[in-house]
């Protein structure tokens, strides 16, 4: 009958509008689960705190989480009188500081299996700390010790040394970092400018009183995210409430980058030239840096197919037609927060080197000319995309999008976003970046033997 | 939004660079270099090295990896310690005897020993009769008494001794006397069966002797020396 169909179907309407206010992403609180129950799908999680420290997290279940802090202290923050601090500050992730000396942290993490490093790049220091679930709170102490509590005791600082130059050979040994790190000193007046790696002439000068200097004015609580994955948002709160809200205020602001462009040749004897020639493209975040990506992938950025012919890389095509020598080229593209870098990175035979730099660059025109088809253009977004969800893959990768994300927005925006941003960008789009770049004032960092690499006012 | 730092393709690694501070596991096909001077402390797991199989060898309270070990741990406790609290005892004595053994060889050997004995066949000695034998390079005066010396020697008054002591003292069994046929005067031989008191007399300096072989008369200060001597059995004497 009508009237007890009705009365049953009331009590689900009740059950329905009591359910509404509740997000079906996030447990239900108060609730003791049982060890075997399922788990429930958790998204990232992202909470400013009132002094500007931003706490994200994903709980993904995993075995093994990992921990990281993002401080806004890339060597683009070093002056003239500290340079090369942030290569000693990374190597002094593992000296005494107040709570745990340097043995207890290398024991510590051992102990439990866990890893330790920091990683920089010219905006950001990152110090990432891995280990199983059970264990987060140990390294966890030795991670805020890190970051917060260094001591950088001079005795300890000044045996960096050797380690230092044991980097810096390393370095030497590969020329793509030589040529990367010859353009930025190219390309910049100052900010960007500056190497990842402490310049010969300071090599035994960084003393402990840069380290403590550049850590009061760059380490502070706005400038820093802590970032976990495979931890709870709440236990990451409370320790980002309790420890990492050491220093208030901003810090020393960054220098705005001045783009100059220049060259640098770095002789040598190699036979193959490694040339990269870039001009300033646009900043992160704004949808000309995104045309720029998509640029890239249009231009081709590496490889698809393992030791296969490139034939969806039209640099690749057009610079085979001019010469029969091995070589390589790639799209080169970087972005910074307020500015950026896009180019050509070439890789030829001594010989060859002018004629494969020329045919690269025509490559980049032909596209600014309109060269581009629409197949062409779909199959770009989808390389790119593809590259992107790729990185979010494994867990390094995801915690460094979630990281960046945090720390230069305050938010985290879902893979799903970023694909509909990178779908509205048009083949004028594309036009318009190729045409800046043929525009545009260059720089070039060349290095080898450049008997045959031109000048860059010659290309 | 993307990264801050945008894709590099294959240039990505080039623009930022890492430093391990601690790096535990790195697997022999690792693709990302770890610089051998920078970190701090690495571990190396090798996942080729093949361990082999101890089952053979291992307790059997111990072999199942899910149970806790702590329920046999007292009994194997006392057990290793009992192996090894016995070998100790056992070592020990060994040592000590071994050493002892080593130790004992240079002391006197047997042959030597043997020098310092006499067994003597007391069958052979009729009464009233002294026999000498040679021993440790002296004469030994073994004499068989009859009732009547062994009766007037009991009854010496012992004032009127030099050297004054009793019969009983001198001998274990009264119808055997052992003495050293060495005259304390100067070292003569007495002769046996001569003499006024029916002993022995020694012909250097006239010293008298009883058939107990005490002094009497004559020079000598002593009586003769009594060695040690016993008897195994009714018929054998050991001297020495």
């Amino acid at each position: 009958m009508k009237g007890i169909r009705g009365i049953s179907k009331l009590s689900r309407r009740f059950y329905a509008a009591a359910r509404t206010g509740q997000s079906l992403t996030q447990p239900l609180a108060g609730l003791k689960l049982s060890p075997g129950s399922a788990h429930f799908y958790q998204d990232v999680h992202v909470t400013r705190l009132p002094s500007g420290l931003v706490i994200a997290s994903l709980e993904n279940y995993s075995p093994a989480s990992k921990i990281g802090v993002f401080v806004k202290a890339g060597s683009r923050y070093e002056t003239s009188e500290n340079q090369g601090v942030t290569h000693l500050l990374r190597l002094a992730s593992s000296l005494t500081t107040k709570g745990a000396s340097a043995f207890k942290i290398c024991r510590g993490v051992e102990a439990v299996g866990g890893n330790l490093s920091v990683t920089s790049s010219r905006e950001n220091m990152i110090y990432t700390v891995d280990c199983l679930r059970d264990d987060i709170d140990t390294v966890m102490e030795y991670l805020i010790n890190i970051t917060t509590a260094q001591e950088f005791r001079p005795w300890e600082v000044s045996d960096l040394t050797p380690r230092v130059k044991m980097d810096k050979a390393q370095a030497a040994q590969s020329p793509q970092i030589a040529v990367i790190e010859a353009l930025h000193q190219a390309a910049y007046k100052n900010a960007l400018c500056n190497s990842l790696y402490c310049p010969d002439h300071m090599v035994d000068n960084v003393q402990s009183e840069h380290l403590h200097q550049f850590v009061q004015n760059n380490f502070t609580s706005a400038r820093m995210a802590l970032v976990g994955l495979g931890i709870d948002h709440a236990v990451l709160k409370q320790v980002g409430e309790q420890f990492l809200n050491i220093r208030s205020g901003g810090g020393a602001t960054g220098a705005g980058a001045q783009y100059r462009g220049g060259e640098i040749r770095l002789a040598g004897l190699s036979s193959l030239v490694h040339s990269a020639v870039v001009s300033q493209s646009a900043a992160a975040g704004t949808s000309e840096a995104l045309a720029f990506s998509v640029l890239q992938q249009v231009l081709g950025a590496g490889p698809h197919v393992k030791r296969g012919s490139n034939t969806s890389s039209q640099l690749i095509q057009g610079v085979a037609k001019a010469t029969t020598d091995p070589f390589d080229v790639s799209a080169f593209n970087a972005s910074y927060s307020d500015s950026g870098l896009f180019g050509v990175y070439t890789i030829s035979q001594a010989a060859a080197a002018g004629d494969v730099i020329a045919a690269a660059l025509a490559q980049v025109k032909a596209v600014a000319d309109g060269g581009v088809t629409a197949a062409d253009l779909t199959r770009a977004k989808a390389q790119l995309k593809g590259q992107f969800l790729m990185s979010l893959e494994t867990s390094g990768g995801l915690l460094e999008a979630m990281g960046t994300q945090a720390l230069t927005e305050g938010s985290y925006s879902s893979p799903e976003e970023v694909i509909k941003k990178i779908d509205n960008v048009s083949l004028t789009d594309i036009a318009n970046a190729a045409g800046n770049f043929v525009s545009g004032k260059k720089t070039m960092a060349s290095s080898g033997n450049l008997i045959k690499t031109p000048f860059v006012d010659e290309i | 939004m993307m990264s801050v730092v945008a894709r590099s393709g294959v240039l990505t690694s080039f623009l930022r660079t890492t430093n391990h501070a601690v790096k535990s596991l790195v697997l022999t096909r690792a693709k990302e270099l770890v610089p051998a001077a920078a970190p701090g402390g690495i571990r190396l797991g090798h996942t080729d090295v093949k361990i082999p199989d101890f089952s053979d060898y291992r307790r059997t309270e111990v072999t199942d990896p899910k149970k806790s070990s702590q329920g046999s741990s007292e009994e194997r406790r006392v057990f290793s310690y009992l192996v090894t609290g016995a070998s100790t005892v056992l070592g020990v004595y060994a040592a000590k005897t071994v050493v002892s053994q080593f130790v004992t060889s240079m002391s006197a050997s047997a042959d030597v020993l043997a020098l310092s004995k006499i067994e003597i066949k007391l069958g052979d000695i009729p009464e009233g009769k002294n026999m000498t034998f040679k021993w440790r390079g002296k004469p030994l005066f073994v004499r068989h008494r009859t009732e009547k010396e062994i009766a007037t020697e009991a009854a010496v008054n012992l004032g009127e001794l030099r050297d004054p002591q009793h019969d009983k003292d001198r001998v274990q069994n009264p119808s055997w006397v052992i003495v050293l046929g060495v005259c304390t005067h100067l070292g003569c031989v007495p002769i046996a069966n001569a003499g006024d008191f029916g002993g022995y007399y020694c012909p250097c300096h006239g010293s008298h002797y009883d058939a107990s072989g005490r002094i009497r008369k004559g020079p000598a200060p002593l009586n003769l020396e009594v060695p040690f001597y016993e008897f195994p059995d009714d018929d054998t004497v050991i001297v020495g």
